[in-house]
């Protein structure tokens, strides 16, 4: 989804457990819900990288 | 916590910190440079606002975007606190940005984008107001299994 928006060097960290130990702990655990950081750039030709769908 | 470092955690108000709810550390992909325009997605308390406040230095600025009153007021009264002037808070939702096109730097938000009905057009945004050769540094959650519609309507599923 980030590419197709425009964003370019799009990188993803590591997924983590966030939730453990909170209240919602178990309910993480139930949808498998992870951390999460991304980070992308918006080129500096922004038409350059579109994806043309 | 998170992986921020604790002196910097402590550094902060308590207030501040006791209302966080980030779900990560949008600056692991790196700090924040003296002089940049950082638009803060859902600033909530303002914990991640803060640090990049002082990050960006007296030459930069924080827009610091949040739906509620409540926590933009939070945000305001933290900076204060620190003696930060370069915090803009502005009260808005991530799907229509109060920010102009082509005005920053850098893009951060913490355990928000989540919670947006219309990602696609919270990321459009974020491409909008981004200088080009701009940058986004977000931290957020996904989850790997389908989440049935009645967790979805669990409110108490939405907040800490």
């Amino acid at each position: 989804m980030l590419e197709h928006v425009g964003f370019t060097d799009v990188r993803w960290g590591p997924q983590v457990d966030v939730f453990s130990g909170s209240k919602h702990e178990s309910d993480a655990k139930e949808f498998d819900t992870r951390g999460v950081t991304f980070a992308g750039i918006k080129p500096s030709s922004e038409g350059a990288s579109r994806t043309n769908n | 916590m998170l992986g921020y470092d604790e002196p910097l955690v402590d550094s902060l108000p308590r207030g501040t910190v006791d209302s966080f709810a980030g779900t990560g550390n949008p600056f692991s992909f790196g700090d924040l440079r003296p002089g940049e325009t950082v638009l803060d997605i859902g600033c909530g308390a303002g914990f991640d606002t803060l640090i990049a406040s002082r990050q960006v230095g007296p030459s930069g600025r924080v827009i610091a975007v949040d739906m509620t009153p409540a926590m933009l007021e939070k945000t305001a009264a933290g900076a204060r606190e620190l003696g930060l002037a370069n915090v803009d808070c502005r009260q808005g939702l991530a799907e229509e940005l109060p920010v102009d096109d082509e005005s920053v730097d850098v893009v951060i938000s913490n355990g928000v984008i989540n919670l947006c009905p219309d990602k696609v057009a919270v990321m459009k945004g974020v491409l909008r107001v981004l200088k080009p050769g701009g940058r986004f540094q977000i931290a957020d959650i996904i989850v790997h299994k389908e989440v049935p519609q009645g967790a979805k309507d669990d409110i108490d599923l939405w907040s800490g």
